[in-house]
């Protein structure tokens, strides 16, 4: 890695001063396990690197029924992998968490770090959105609360100003008769990045059908993406194996994948489609009664 | 860049080393405290050969700085052993499972077993595959890994 | 099983306490004063002259101490892999040249105070290319006009001149069957991912000796070509290999990276380290080869074998390396495994721009045999045979020539087959109704044979010295390298068993140049084969000299004594004495010095296996699972049962891992490394092994291997690939004649399949 200033600030306004400072020159640092990795193959090489790692108040980690989970900006992925409350109100993230990295990386990596690398296969971030999550952001003029599903402009990149601390996520209590399911396709059991990834939200009413849902891709196009045709083909109606086919169909024929060398384009395209149904299945299966 | 004092405490003894803020701790664990135990097998966090336990916590030592350890607690393969020089119980097994074999990956999956041990003291099968799934090893195929773990903790609960 | 005290058992090896506790020092870890640490600054183009290169502000960084490149360092062509006595050499490397030849490839080196410092120098020397036009397949570089690569015979970019191999007549042969079978396979580029990157050290000292710690499989080839290329003598370089991590045979050559230390360490007068980076292990390492071989056999209809013929190509990648040697023991290979009287091969080995293909456990073998065995399933299915019973009726053995020359000893083939077959109930398996659902799971079985020793390629030697202390303890000192297999241990179990002592009063020493016999280095899975047969043949000679002296203490003839757990007896009765007692000093009679030295030439031994393997195909995704391997081996005579299976279990995994996800890949329009990473270059982990249930067999052993033994370390890898592609074919039915096999070919197989079905449905009715 290349040489670099070292800053630990106490506070959040300390940490806002040297981004404001260092504009353009400094990254933030928390988990590290991207920017470190970033650093050492020459992606990046920031002047600064500011350490938020010492700042009180980043690491909440607060559920309520009425308002849902706060997690601060130090929340590690081991911490969100392991919460009975994640397990169990969240498990579309739990277990995105889980599948995330190895355990040495998950003690380390953050959530928000997840987020704001928006990297197109990152694997929080369909989750969050599928879940309708919040970011909390601090910056020179103040707070401002942007959805997660707003948040990624492209590959690498967010609305996030070089100004700006992500201090927060805030995602919704769910619903009853809400379950929630997230696959990840790779080649390997673990220690994959995601050839294609699904989250999956979905609420029922009290007569079966398919109240709202969150349905949403990762790793077929720029950003995460939010299959809204195949969600309405499931709005309102009974989720029969048809209907969950014609979602699986939808949801494929909107991703927009590129090839590569994990996967060509048309198999992206095509396990979109199996692991749409399978994750659309595994969340209903999950819904309790 | 101006380097910086950096206090820990490595396998129970207290260090200080000098260290420019962008040096791993991996690197400052393996010549600034002369502990070169714990391996570098890719450097960016995808094989754990630099596992270490960090605040009891087992993380790749090349995605942590040296200087962020200021005031932590790390557990290298080097602490393992009791003060007189009993082998850990993990240790034992590994010896007489043959489940190391170059030895390279050794130390970072002695360290992330141990952590796996401390957490959850009887880890199914499943769950020692688990906690390894970012360790490399090429020469074993991992059976023997898993046996000697699973050795070690049945060990290590009679003895409870 | 065995009546042997300590060959059989699986001793306490004795490597293994400083790796657990991490005292085993690697080179990495070393530490001399004033160490300056390398890098190499690598090309990013494929082919290209070297028009400029200016290291001016790299010199000038603080901390940088010396800056090599092709303008300052010796011209001296030289063989990548220099085995000595050996056909299968190809000079056709310089330390540095003005000319690179694949992406990656080394055109400076740096030395400096730290690694940071080194690194930073790297991006500050220029470096201006003329590009040249550039071949990457075998295809390319065969055609006619292809850029040349090197200039050297034969030309027409072939690394050597096509291996021919016949016997009998084939055209005779493919018109006396009733089936003819011929298919096209390939095999993709997997590379060993050794966990420890390469490394080496260099110091000088003031009478102009260099000291080497590298991480080496073979010490003495490096002492070799270093003292050659440089202009010393022998005993002026000495090489030292501790602790190394895995070779897997890559490591047997020479990574220019050697020389450079040396050059460096020579010009600053300071030791010089250099380590690779793990992109580096990949840039500038070596591959297997990339192949496609054509196979066309004949039958008849009750399955036996009439003809065989193959053409075989190996894509070498930019430099020779082990090119040679694989095509002839990879083409050879073919003449043999499964019997045929008629036999006609070619094999051919082409440069291209592309990484370098280097020895790579398996050797040619496991690209050749994939073929093979995967087209005797084929033949069984058209012959409607059991795949298995027809290998069983074509498997060599007992006086059936082998690849070496030499008849073959013993059924080990046949034994290993049945017993697997006993093992899974086999019979029934293929009775059995397979699955029709998402899920469907498959059985099937590849077999392999490979040889211990790269005879007769290599005009092998393996030498040992024994030498008894005063106490009757013992020291074996031994040039086989350590690779990590616990070679050290089998060798101490047979000097040990030789000699009648405990095993914990043998040592070994081994891996430095200066004090060790001479050895060619660990690979061909010869090690326990040739350098456990020389330290037996070593023992043997301290034990005449041993038994001598206690004949004359016991009053009793040497041909009556037997020796056991340190105690010599006279057979038959109570007379003992301990070997302590009749070695150490007596009033006016000295310590005794026994010292035994051997030398072995090896012929070669066949070691052989038969995999079974179980997998299941998701159909909507096309992942192929393993959910158990019963791999079936007969080594002639286990030496140390868990490092047998050991090396099963490990060549398992790397032969997993070629045949469903390995593959080190490069843009074919540029030549850039695309996965040189651990991210996308895929090697099984913990949660992809299946359980694997070893099966070893002592039933074929070879007298020219200590006690029987053979080796081990390759067979695994080479017959676990075609059992997973015969597998995947009783799972759903499609055919797979390549690896790695990779799940949208899987899909892309299952439609077209489907779509076949479909129409003959169609026609079915409309008929």
């Amino acid at each position: 890695m290349k040489d670099f200033e070292y800053f630990q600030p106490a506070t959040l306004d300390d940490a806002l001063a040297l981004l404001q400072r260092y504009r353009g020159s400094g990254s933030l640092f928390a988990g590290g396990t991207d920017l470190l990795v970033q650093m050492k193959e020459h992606v990046r090489q920031p002047a600064q690197v500011i350490d938020i790692k010492k700042i009180p108040g980043m690491d909440d980690f607060a559920f309520d029924a009425k308002t849902g989970l706060r997690l601060g900006a130090l929340v590690t992925t081991r911490q969100v992998e392991t919460s009975p409350i994640t397990l169990r109100h969240y498990a579309g993230l739990a277990k995105a968490a889980t599948d995330f990295a190895s355990i040495q990386v998950r003690h380390r990596a953050t959530v928000v770090g997840n987020v704001c690398r928006a990297s197109p296969s990152a694997d929080t971030l369909p989750p969050l959105i599928a879940d309708g999550a919040d970011l909390l952001i601090q910056g020179p003029a103040g707070q401002r609360r942007i959805p997660v599903q707003d948040f990624c402009t492209g590959p690498g990149r967010t609305v996030l100003a070089a100004d700006e601390i992500v201090t927060h996520i805030q995602i919704p209590a769910p619903p009853p008769r809400t379950g929630k399911a997230y696959i990840k396709h790779g080649r390997r059991a673990q220690m994959e990045l995601a050839t294609v990834g699904v989250a999956v939200r979905i609420t029922l009413d009290a007569d079966g059908s398919v109240a709202d849902l969150g349905l949403v891709l990762a790793a077929v196009a720029p950003t995460p993406l939010r299959a809204l045709r195949a969600e309405a083909l499931l709005r309102g109606r009974r989720p029969t194996t048809e209907a969950l086919a014609a979602a699986a169909q939808a949801a494929s024929d909107e991703a927009r994948p590129i090839g590569d060398v994990r996967g060509s384009a048309d198999y992206r395209r095509e396990m979109v489609r199996v692991l749409t149904r399978r994750a659309l299945e595994q969340a209903l299966r999950e819904i309790r009664p | 860049m101006s380097k910086r004092v950096v206090s820990f405490t490595v396998n129970g003894e207290a260090r200080e080393i000098v260290v420019a803020p962008n040096r791993s701790l991996l690197d400052a664990l393996r010549t600034e405290a002369g502990l070169t135990g714990t391996k570098k097998g890719c450097d960016v966090g995808e094989c754990g050969s630099c596992t270490v336990i960090l605040n009891g916590q087992p993380v790749n030592a090349c995605l942590v700085l040296a200087a962020e350890a200021d005031g932590a607690d790390i557990t290298t393969v080097e602490g393992l052993q009791a003060a007189d020089g009993t082998p850990h119980p993990l240790q034992d097994c590994f010896m007489q499972c043959g489940a190391a074999q170059c030895g390279f990956c050794t130390p970072g999956i002695l360290v992330a077993a141990k952590a796996l041990l401390d957490r959850n003291p009887a880890p199914t099968t499943d769950e020692i595959r688990f906690a390894i799934a970012g360790n490399i090893c090429r020469c074993t195929g991992y059976s023997k890994i898993i046996d000697a773990i699973a050795m070690a903790s049945t060990a290590q609960e009679a003895t409870r | 099983m065995s009546d042997n005290a300590i060959i059989g058992k699986s001793v306490k090896r004795q490597d293994l306490l400083a790796k657990v506790t991490g005292d085993a020092r690697y080179v990495a870890d070393m530490q001399l004063p004033g160490l300056l640490y390398a890098r190499s600054k690598r090309s990013n183009v494929a082919h290209a002259l070297i028009r400029r290169i200016d290291t001016s502000r790299a010199l000038a960084l603080p901390g940088v101490k010396a800056v090599l490149t092709h303008q300052n360092v010796p011209r001296v062509l030289h063989a990548g892999s220099p085995h000595p006595r050996s056909a299968s050499v190809t000079c056709d490397q310089y330390i540095l040249d003005d000319k690179v030849r694949y992406w990656g490839e080394t055109v400076a080196v740096v030395a400096a105070t730290s690694e940071e410092i080194a690194e930073a120098a790297l991006d500050l020397i220029e470096v201006e290319y003329e590009p040249l036009p550039a071949v990457f397949t075998t295809d390319d570089a065969a055609r006619e006009g292809a850029p040349l690569i090197h200039d050297r015979e034969p030309g027409g970019n072939l690394v050597l001149p096509p291996v021919k191999t016949s016997r009998g007549d084939v055209e005779r042969g493919f018109a006396e069957a009733d089936l003819i079978i011929e298919g096209e396979y390939e095999g993709g580029r997997p590379t060993p991912a050794y966990m420890e990157p390469n490394a080496c050290m260099c110091q000088w000292d003031g009478n102009g000796n260099l000291t080497v710690w590298i991480s080496t499989q073979t010490a003495f080839m490096v002492r070799g070509i270093i003292a050659e290329v440089l202009g010393l003598p022998l005993h002026k370089v000495r090489v030292l290999v501790d602790h190394m991590g895995g070779g897997f045979g890559a490591k047997q050559d020479l990574f220019q990276s050697e020389f450079l230390c040396a050059l460096l360490a020579k010009q600053t007068r300071r030791p010089v380290r250099m380590e690779y980076t793990r992109e580096e292990t990949f840039l500038g390492g070596r591959t297997r080869h990339p192949a496609k071989i054509w196979l066309k056999q004949g039958f008849k209809k009750d399955g036996t074998l009439t003809a065989r013929q193959a053409r075989v190509v190996f894509n070498s990648g930019a430099y020779g390396s082990h090119g040679p040697g694989v095509t002839i023991v990879g083409t050879g290979a073919l003449s043999s495994l499964y019997r045929c009287d008629n036999v006609e091969l070619e094999g051919r080995c082409l440069y291209t721009n592309s990484p370098i293909a280097g020895a790579y456990r398996g050797y040619g073998v496991v690209q050749t045999y994939y073929a093979l065995d995967i087209q005797m399933d084929e033949a069984a299915h058209k012959l409607g045979m059991d795949p298995a019973e027809l290998k069983l009726k074509n498997a060599v053995r007992e006086g059936d020539i082998a690849p070496s020359g030499h008849p073959l000893i013993g059924h080990g083939l046949e034994d290993c087959i049945r017993r697997g077959m006993q093992e899974v109930g086999w019979a029934a398996l293929r009775r059995r109704t397979r699955d029709s659902g998402v899920q469907r799971r498959g059985w099937g079985m590849g077999c392999e044979m490979h040889g211990s020793s790269a005879y007769p390629g290599i005009k092998e030697q393996g030498n040992a010295i024994v030498k008894m202390n005063e106490d009757g303890s013992v020291v074996l000192l031994t040039g086989t390298a350590g690779l990590g297999t616990g070679a050290h241990t089998a060798l101490a179990q047979i000097v040990a068993e030789e000699l009648g002592l405990r095993f914990e009063s043998v040592s070994v020493m081994h891996g430095d140049t200066d004090v060790v016999p001479w050895d060619i280095g660990a690979f061909a899975s010869h090690t326990t084969y040739l350098g456990g047969k020389a330290a037996q043949l070593a023992a043997a000679e301290v034990k005449r000299q041993l038994f001598d002296r206690a004949a004359e203490l016991l009053e009793a003839a040497a041909g009556d004594l037997e020796s056991i757990e340190g105690v010599i007896r006279v057979r038959g009765s109570d007379r003992t004495i301990s070997i302590r007692d009749a070695v150490a000093p007596r009033k006016g009679v000295p310590a005794a010095q026994l010292v035994g030295s051997a030398t072995y030439h090896p012929t070669k031994s066949y070691s052989f296996a038969a995999h079974f393997v179980e997998v299941v195909v998701d159909t909507e995704t096309g992942q192929i699972t393993v959910l158990q391997v019963v791999p079936v081996h007969e080594i002639g005579k286990i030496i140390h049962p868990i490092a047998a299976a050991g090396q099963i279990e490990g060549g398992i995994q790397q032969g997993i891992g070629h045949t469903l996800y390995e593959d080190y890949q490069i843009d074919l329009k540029t030549g850039r490394s695309l996965n040189a990473n651990f991210v996308d270059y895929k090697m099984p982990l913990s949660m992809d092994m299946p359980p694997i249930r070893t099966v070893i067999l002592e039933t074929a052993p070879d007298p020219g291997g200590p006690f029987g033994a053979k080796g081990v370390g390759e067979d695994p890898i080479v017959a676990i690939g075609p059992a997973i592609a015969n597998a995947v074919h009783d799972a759903i039915g499609v055919r797979f004649r390549h690896y790695p096999i990779r799940p949208e070919q899987v899909l892309q197989a299952l439609r077209e399949k489907q779509a076949d079905a479909t129409a003959q449905n169609e026609e079915g009715v409309t008929a």
